[in-house]
C-alpha cells in the first residue's frame, strides 16, 4: 500500500492511497457495524464514485446512501444533492429515496417542507417507520422535546418492539430529568438485549440517580451485573464502589446490611488498585498513580452527615 | 435369494435418466424465476405489524423477565393481564376469515399457485410418459409389492415384472421431489421451485389465516404469562461475582488504536 507523506504536516497524518476493493470493503464495515465517522466516509465515499463509479455495479447505490448521509453530517450539501439526484434518476418512487430528500431538506432545518414529505410518504404507506422517526428527530432538533417524547410514546405504543426508538425515549427522558420513565425505557432494552453490560450499566446509572435506598440496592446489584457480562466495565466498577459506599453510609440500614455493603466496596476499591496497577506497568510514574488511586477512593467516600 | 437381474441397455441411462433430470431440473428454475415475477405484494396492515410485536414482546417477557426488578415484571404482567383491562383480555381485533370465494386477491394468488406448480407438473409429467414409455429406466433400491405395479409402471404391460422396476414417469416424480435439496442449494432457501414446500401450505388450510390466529394467540400468550413467575437472576450476583478476581485481559494496551483505518 503506497504511502504519500502529506507535505506540510510531520508525522501526524499521511494520506494513504487505497485500492477499490479495499475502499468498498472499508465502507461496507463501516455500513454494517453502524459508523458514524462521517468524515472518514466522505473522504473515502467521494473518492470511490467519483473516481471508480464505473467499477462498483450494483453497489453504488447503497454507497450513494451511505456517501450522502455522511455528506449531511459534514455540512456537504454539494455531494449530498449529487448522490440524491443520482438515487432519484435511478428509483423515481422509492419512499427510501424520499426518506433521504427529507433528511436533506431538515439539513437545511427547512423543516416544515421535510415534515411534508414524510407525511406524504405515511399516506401511502402507513407502516413505514423510517418516515414517522424522522419526523419525531426533526422535533427534537428544533428542541421541542415535549412533543418528541409523546410522539416517540405514541409510535412506541404501536411499534413496542423498537429497540432504536426505546434507546431513544430513555435518553430523552434522562434530559428531562424523568428518571422513572427513563428506567422503563430501558428495562425494555435489557429484556431484549439481556447480555448487553451496557444497558445493565445505563439502568443502574439511572437507579443511582434516582436515589433511595431500594434504588441504591438495585443500582449496586445492576452495577455488578454488568461487570459479571463484562469484567472490564470500569465504569460499573466505579459505580459499584460509590453505591455500595453509599449504602454503607446511610443511618438507616441495619448492621448486616452495612457490613455487606462495605465488604462489597472494599472488593470494589482493591480491584480498582489493581486495574491502575496493571494500567501503569513498567512506567516510571506507577508508584505515583496508585498513590492518586488511593487518595481519589478515599475522598470518593460518601460520608455521615 | 437371488432374483435374475435385469441388464438394462446403456443408452436408456445415456438418452432417458439422465435428460429426466436435467428437464426436471431447468424446469424447476425456470418455475422459481416465473414464480418471482408473478409475486404479489403482500401488503401488512399497521394493525398486524403492531400485534405481531406486541406479542414478541409478551414472549420476550416471559422468556426473560427474570433480569429486570420484581415491581417491574410484575407491573408489565398487570399490563397484559388484567383481568378488566389487561391488553389481552381487552383487545379484541376483527376476525374476517380469508375464504377463497370472498378474498379476490387470495383467489388470485391460488389460481397463480397452482399455474405455476401444478400445471407443468402435470403437463411435463404426461408428456414424459407419452415420449420415453416401452420400457424400463431404473430400479428402485427397495422391494415393493404387486400394489405398485400398475401406478409405477404405466406402459410396461409385463405381469411377471418385479414392481421395483419403474418407468420414466415415476423417475420423472422422483426427481421432482429428490432435487428439491438441490434447488435450496443453487437458488438459496424458500425458492418458488420448492413444490413439496408449496402443497404442504396448501394442505394446512389458507396459509394466510392471521386475523383469526391473531385472537388466539393472544389468548395462548395471556394463559402462558399468567403462568409465569419472577425468579430474579440477580440474586446472588454480588456473590457471584466476587468469588473471583476481575479479568482485565486486554484492558490495556501499550498503543491506542489509531482511528478506524
Amino acid at each position: 500500500m503506497p504511502l504519500i507523506p502529506w507535505l506540510g504536516l510531520d508525522h501526524i497524518c499521511f494520506k494513504v492511497t487505497l485500492f477499490s476493493t479495499e475502499m468498498r470493503d472499508k465502507l461496507r464495515k463501516w455500513r454494517e457495524d453502524n459508523f458514524r465517522n462521517s468524515e472518514q466516509i466522505v473522504d473515502v465515499g467521494e473518492e470511490l464514485i467519483s473516481e471508480h463509479g464505473s467499477k462498483l455495479g450494483d453497489d453504488i447505490w447503497i454507497i450513494y446512501e451511505q456517501v450522502m448521509i455522511a455528506a449531511l453530517d459534514c455540512s456537504r450539501d454539494d455531494l449530498a444533492l449529487t448522490c440524491l439526484q443520482e438515487l432519484r434518476k435511478q428509483f423515481p418512487d422509492s419512499h427510501r429515496v424520499k426518506r433521504l430528500s427529507g433528511m436533506r431538506l431538515e439539513a437545511l432545518e427547512r423543516y416544515d417542507e421535510a415534515n411534508k414529505h414524510y407525511d406524504a410518504i405515511l399516506q401511502e404507506d402507513p407502516t413505514n417507520t423510517a418516515a414517522r422517526k424522522r419526523k419525531i428527530s426533526i422535533l427534537k432538533a428544533q428542541g421541542k422535546s415535549t412533543e418528541a417524547i409523546r410522539e416517540l410514546n405514541e409510535y412506541l405504543e404501536q411499534f413496542v418492539g423498537d429497540q432504536e426508538a426505546w434507546h431513544e425515549l430513555s435518553e430523552l427522558y434522562i434530559n428531562e430529568h424523568d428518571y422513572g420513565k427513563a428506567a422503563f425505557c430501558l428495562e425494555e432494552l435489557m429484556m431484549t438485549n439481556p447480555h448487553n453490560h451496557l444497558y445493565c450499566e445505563q439502568y443502574a446509572e439511572v437507579k443511582y440517580t434516582q436515589g433511595g435506598l431500594e434504588n441504591l440496592e438495585l443500582s449496586r446489584k445492576y452495577f455488578a451485573q454488568a461487570l459479571r457480562l463484562n469484567n472490564r466495565n470500569m465504569r460499573a466498577l466505579f459505580g459499584l464502589y460509590m453505591s455500595a459506599s453509599h449504602i454503607a453510609a446511610s443511618p438507616k440500614v441495619s448492621a448486616k446490611v452495612k457490613k455487606d455493603n462495605m465488604k462489597y466496596a472494599s472488593w470494589a476499591a482493591s480491584q480498582i488498585n489493581r486495574a491502575y496497577k496493571l494500567a501503569g506497568r513498567g512506567t516510571k510514574e506507577n508508584k505515583c498513580s496508585v498513590k492518586a488511586v488511593e487518595e481519589m477512593l478515599e475522598s470518593m467516600q460518601i460520608t455521615m452527615s | 435369494m437371488a432374483e435374475p437381474e435385469l441388464l438394462l441397455d446403456s443408452n436408456i441411462r445415456l438418452w432417458v435418466v439422465l435428460p429426466i433430470v436435467f428437464i426436471t431440473f431447468l424446469v424447476g428454475v425456470i418455475r422459481h424465476y416465473v414464480s418471482i415475477l408473478l409475486q404479489s405484494d403482500k401488503k401488512l396492515t399497521l394493525e398486524q405489524v403492531s400485534d405481531s410485536q406486541v406479542l414478541i414482546r409478551s414472549r420476550i417477557l416471559r422468556e426473560n423477565g427474570k433480569y429486570i426488578p420484581k415491581q417491574s415484571f410484575l407491573m408489565r404482567k398487570f399490563y397484559f393481564n388484567n383481568q378488566e383491562d389487561g391488553f389481552f383480555k381487552k383487545t379484541k381485533r376483527k376476525v374476517v376469515p380469508p375464504s377463497p370465494m370472498t378474498d379476490p386477491s387470495m383467489l388470485t394468488d391460488m389460481m397463480k399457485g397452482n399455474v405455476t406448480n401444478v400445471l407443468p407438473m402435470i403437463l411435463i409429467g404426461g408428456w414424459i410418459n407419452w415420449t420415453f414409455s416401452g420400457f424400463v429406466t431404473t430400479k428402485v433400491p427397495f422391494p415393493l409389492t404387486l400394489r405398485f405395479k400398475p401406478m409405477l409402471q404405466q406402459g410396461i404391460e409385463l405381469l411377471s415384472l418385479d414392481a421395483s422396476w419403474v418407468s420414466s414417469a415415476s423417475w420423472y416424480f422422483l426427481n421432482v421431489f429428490g432435487l428439491r435439496s438441490m434447488y435450496s442449494l443453487i437458488l438459496g432457501q424458500d425458492n418458488g421451485a420448492d413444490q413439496s414446500r408449496i402443497m404442504q401450505e396448501q394442505m394446512s388450510g389458507a396459509a394466510m389465516a392471521m386475523p383469526a390466529d391473531t385472537n388466539k394467540a393472544f389468548k395462548a400468550e395471556w394463559e402462558a404469562l399468567e403462568l409465569t413467575d419472577h425468579q430474579w437472576a440477580l440474586e446472588s450476583v454480588e456473590e457471584e461475582l466476587m468469588s473471583r478476581e476481575l479479568d482485565f485481559d486486554g484492558l490495556f494496551s501499550k498503543e491506542l488504536p489509531s482511528g478506524i483505518f
